[in-house]
């Protein structure tokens, strides 16, 4: 049995992990990655895209608005192509007060927002389709971020570092060793084969399943209670700015511009088990009720796909916050040789997308404290990969690529504008049979059709390119097809229910593939 | 202008009326909001597949099929009807040359390599029928991706060997492409294959790699304007059985179904007219009189004796669902039979469940007239066919274009009966 060793092994591949994992590696460390599934499918892969400005804590947790602000410009400078600079308002609709609105500018100004209320007018300039009947707007520096593209960025660039990332190896036990953690056993998810992973020093990264690994090490009462959210992505960028409610932060009352879609969000439901999330009618109603306040006509427009993700919120049910209390109340940061007694193992947990880099300092800054380490952070100066001229990503970039290449490559996603060689090089790149991992490295099936063209393509292309089995490619096209009607079965009504039968008559009517070989 | 009939919609059930009604001396005229789907899916004429075992005998399978869905459109025209359509069309469609009808099913490839059972079919894709077994080559173009003939041979082996046919498949490539394009879809392929040069082309490229015993199988696309005589070129340039192989939407056998579809019936003074949507109708003591269409600068008005609404299910909005569910029919808020009530879930979770509103559509009378909730027509001269018609679920039952076929024959039967 193959056995790996390592200094720091880092559990989890959302943000937070991926960015853990960079930090290590920069600071001159061993290190390797482990996570279940492929990077980016829990939390981190499934909110609505926003990089805060910190606006929307601004009266209501000036901490964490001050720490948006900070890490909003640190990854505008180090992230600038996973980042479109949409910018944002806050808006006050009729069902706000309007009262609201100075606390929120006070709290701005406070913690170094730079917000600016703006007429009413000029708001509706900027965007049109907004309700009419707003009261007030202030501009904020909000923009929209690409999370896959973020996470594989921090992994690749933990990889140029020298870290290893092993995606679809879930932790099954973790080595301790006497008071200390020494490493973990893994399972391969894809070969079902077990083995150790010898570590210094380990990292639970594991978010909202944060309870689950800490668990493992014996450390009690690690309590991360999962808060389901669900995100509606509408076929169009029915706004070009992200556009927030100017209220106490609540249910549904942002809404996204990202690439052609724009994203409503979100609720927060308790749940049980943040691996069973399920959407309701109610809440996809509630949804297109709030979108209906920012932008009249909202229920009418076309939804795309409808998801859940689950927050992490942090309850910790053993000691009193002491440990954490020096931190900021949006994560935590657990030292178990302080809390339980176990050693060279920490948690990180909590948090928001928007400060993953600072979660991940801090925690490698007490990773080092606890080794006798002074390895100082860079991970705010340096650029991530495809970032170094510091543009930002824009809403043509796919078209101007796709029009340089238009006679001698084919596109295969029409909706997301992918070429064949990029699919091609996605599905090299990335060694899997798994279309919805190559989904979330180009975007595959994300447009209007949601796959109704190119899955068909797609599996074609996986059968050619990776010379193997075809029933590789049928299972790779029923999961993914599967996995696309997930997303829009809740949602289907209006012009999502034409394309859904569309689709219906091209894969059963056409294709057939009910009856592939199984 | 009066009209005899009004036919709503152009996809494959209007075209079927109009062309019988016009044939029945009706003067016709088709108002269509656009295309209907036979650009989409209109390669084969599927009569009913699956039932849900594998059917061999539409026209045997049929009575036990309609036992089991009383509610299904085929339960409202009598099997031997349904065969009759067939023949029907092709001695009158004669410039598409279908080959087939409702006796026995042919077992023809798709494009991911199921065989799949249809009934009647054009005489370039039943050379295709996999029945008898073979050896087969299928052949791609680097320029088309909508076609992988490599994973359509292994798929095809397999999943034949499960149906007991032993045969056996292979794949070969061709650069073949138009002004150097890299990626050309099955239209433009079959356009610029009208032209010789192009399919002699085809021939040298295709020619050497063709084993003695195979039968060859191209992506669909083996002309637009002259079908017969590409595949006639190439059978005798290879000197081996050539058969077509329906691919993604657009759908070149489709269009040229259309393409026949239209040309008999404006032959026979039948009308169309694209681009309108029916906004308004005007009825008097339970007779439909005439219908308003969107047009240019105002609402145009057509009158007629009788009406034929053939204006398709969702996919061509025929129907329309809004973000509460409610189900409209678009061209007379005719009532829609099948709609689950509010609260109750309207699609399930996997993507192959059979979704409570996969029936969803207009019930009919025994002549194809929508009825109300009591079973009474809504309108005495308004009949209805194809695609809106309630209880089926075409595209899983294979059924969806034989529907369109045997109730667009029926329904102008029923009017050439009455009158």
């Amino acid at each position: 049995m193959a056995s790996l060793h390592t200094e720091v092994l880092v559990i989890g591949g959302g943000s937070t992990g991926a960015g853990v994992i960079r930090d290590v590696a920069m600071r001159g460390f061993s290190g390797m990655l482990v996570d279940r599934s492929d990077l980016a499918t829990g939390t981190t892969g499934r909110f609505h895209g926003i990089l805060h400005s910190g606006g929307r804590y601004a009266v209501k947790d000036p901490h964490s608005a001050k720490e948006c602000i900070e890490e909003n410009r640190i990854l505008r400078r180090i992230a600038a192509d996973y980042v479109e600079d949409n910018g944002g308002l806050f808006v006050t609709t009729p069902a706000d007060d309007p009262g609201f609105g100075d606390r929120f500018l006070t709290g701005c100004q406070a913690v170094g927002i730079p917000a600016q209320e703006i007429p009413v007018p000029e708001a509706l300039r900027l965007e049109p389709r907004l309700n009419p009947e707003i009261s007030r707007a202030f501009t904020v520096p909000d923009a929209s971020i690409d999370a896959w593209k973020t996470v594989w960025g921090c992994a690749r660039s933990a990889q140029e570092y020298g870290a290893r990332i092993l995606n679809y190896h879930r932790v099954i036990r973790l080595l301790v060793d006497g008071r200390a953690v020494s490493g973990a056993i893994v399972r391969n998810e894809v070969t079902g084969e077990e083995f150790p992973i010898h570590a210094d020093f380990v990292v639970n990264a594991a978010g909202v399943w944060a309870g689950q690994i800490a668990d493992l090490a014996g450390c009690e009462g690690v309590t991360v209670l999962p808060g389901k959210g669900i995100m509606i992505a509408m076929n169009h960028r029915l706004v070009n700015s992200v556009v927030n409610r100017c209220r106490m932060p609540t249910d549904g009352d942002i809404l996204v511009p990202i690439r052609t879609v724009c994203v409503m969000g979100t609720t927060d439901t308790p749940v049980p088990d943040p691996d069973r999330l399920e959407v309701t009618q109610a809440e996809v109603d509630k949804m297109l009720d709030e979108g209906e306040q920012l932008v009249p006509g909202f229920r009418e427009a076309r939804a795309l796909r409808v998801w859940a993700g689950a927050r992490p919120l942090f309850q910790d049910t053993k000691v009193e916050v002491r440990s954490t209390r020096e931190l900021s109340r949006s994560y935590a940061l657990l030292d178990h040789r302080e809390r339980d007694g176990v050693e060279r193992f920490l948690t990180i947990t909590g948090g928001k997308f928007t400060t993953f880099r600072r979660m991940a300092e801090v925690t490698v800054d007490a990773l080092c404290a606890q080794l006798g380490e002074d390895r100082p952070c860079r991970t705010d100066e340096e650029a991530l990969p495809d970032c170094e001229d510091g543009r930002y990503y824009w809403l043509g970039a796919r078209l101007a690529a796709r029009e340089a290449a238009l006679t001698d490559d084919q596109l295969i996603c029409e909706c997301e504008l992918i070429s064949r060689r990029r699919l091609e090089e996605a599905i090299e790149q990335r060694g899997t049979a798994n279309l919805d991992d190559v989904r979330r490295t180009v975007r595959l099936g994300m447009g209007p059709c949601q796959g109704g063209f190119c899955i068909y393509r797609a599996a074609g292309i996986l059968h050619s390119v990776r010379q193997t089995p075809g029933e590789e490619a049928n299972a790779a096209l029923l999961d993914f097809l599967q996995e696309r009607w997930k997303g829009v079965q809740p949602i289907l009504y209006g012009d999502q229910v034409r394309q859904a039968r569309l689709d219906d008559w091209i894969f059963q009517g056409l294709l057939d593939v009910e009856h592939l070989p199984a | 202008v009066t009209y005899d009939t009004v036919v709503i919609g152009m996809g494959l059930a209007g075209l079927t009326a109009a062309l019988r009604l016009a044939q029945g001396g009706h003067r016709v005229v088709v108002l269509a909001r656009g295309l209907g789907a036979t650009h989409l899916g209109g390669a084969t004429i599927d009569v009913l597949g699956y039932g849900p075992e594998r059917v061999e005998s539409p026209v045997a399978s049929l009575p036990g099929f309609v036992a089991a869905h009383p509610e299904h459109p085929y339960a409202r025209v009598p099997p031997p009807l349904v065969a009759e359509s067939l023949e029907w069309l092709t001695a009158h469609l004669p410039a598409h040359r279908l080959v087939g009808g409702a006796g026995e099913n042919f077992l023809l490839p798709t494009a991911v390599g199921v065989p799949k059972p249809s009934a009647l079919v054009p005489h370039t894709i039943a050379s295709g029928d996999l029945r008898p077994g073979g050896r087969f080559v299928f052949v791609g173009f680097r320029a088309l991706k909508d076609f992988y003939p490599a994973y359509l041979a292994e798929n095809l082996v397999r999943a034949s060997r499960g149906m007991g046919i032993e045969l056996s498949a292979r794949s070969v490539e061709l650069p073949l492409s138009v002004d150097g394009n890299a990626d050309l879809s099955a239209l433009s392929f079959a356009r610029a294959l009208d032209h010789p040069e192009l399919r002699k082309e085809l021939a040298r490229q295709l020619e050497p790699l063709v084993e003695p015993g195979e039968t060859v199988g191209t992506p669909a696309l083996l002309g637009l304007a002259d079908a017969g005589a590409v595949w006639d070129e190439l059978q005798d340039a290879l000197g081996r059985p050539v058969f077509e192989v329906p691919t993604l939407p657009p759908s070149v056998p489709g269009i040229r179904m259309f393409n026949a579809f239209r040309e008999a019936i404006r032959r026979m003074g039948g009308r169309f007219i694209v681009n309108n949507t029916v906004v308004a109708s005007e009825s008097r003591r339970g007779r439909l009189e005439a219908v308003a269409v969107s047009a240019a600068a105002r609402p145009v008005t057509y009158r007629a004796r009788w009406f034929v609404l053939a204006s398709g299910g969702f996919a061509s909005r025929g129907l329309d669902m809004d973000w509460r569910g409610a189900v409209r029919e678009t061209a007379f808020d005719l009532p829609v039979a099948g709609v689950p009530s509010p609260g109750q879930p309207r699609f399930l979770p996997g993507y192959f469940d059979r979704h409570p509103t996969d029936r969803v559509g207009v019930a009919v009378d025994g002549e194809l007239r929508p009825v109300d909730s009591e079973g009474r027509p809504v309108y005495e001269n308004l009949h209805a066919a194809g695609a809106i018609l309630a209880g089926a679920e075409p595209w899983r039952e294979k059924s969806g274009n034989g529907i369109s076929v045997a109730t667009g024959y029926r329904a102008a039967g029923a009017i050439l009966e009455a009158g």
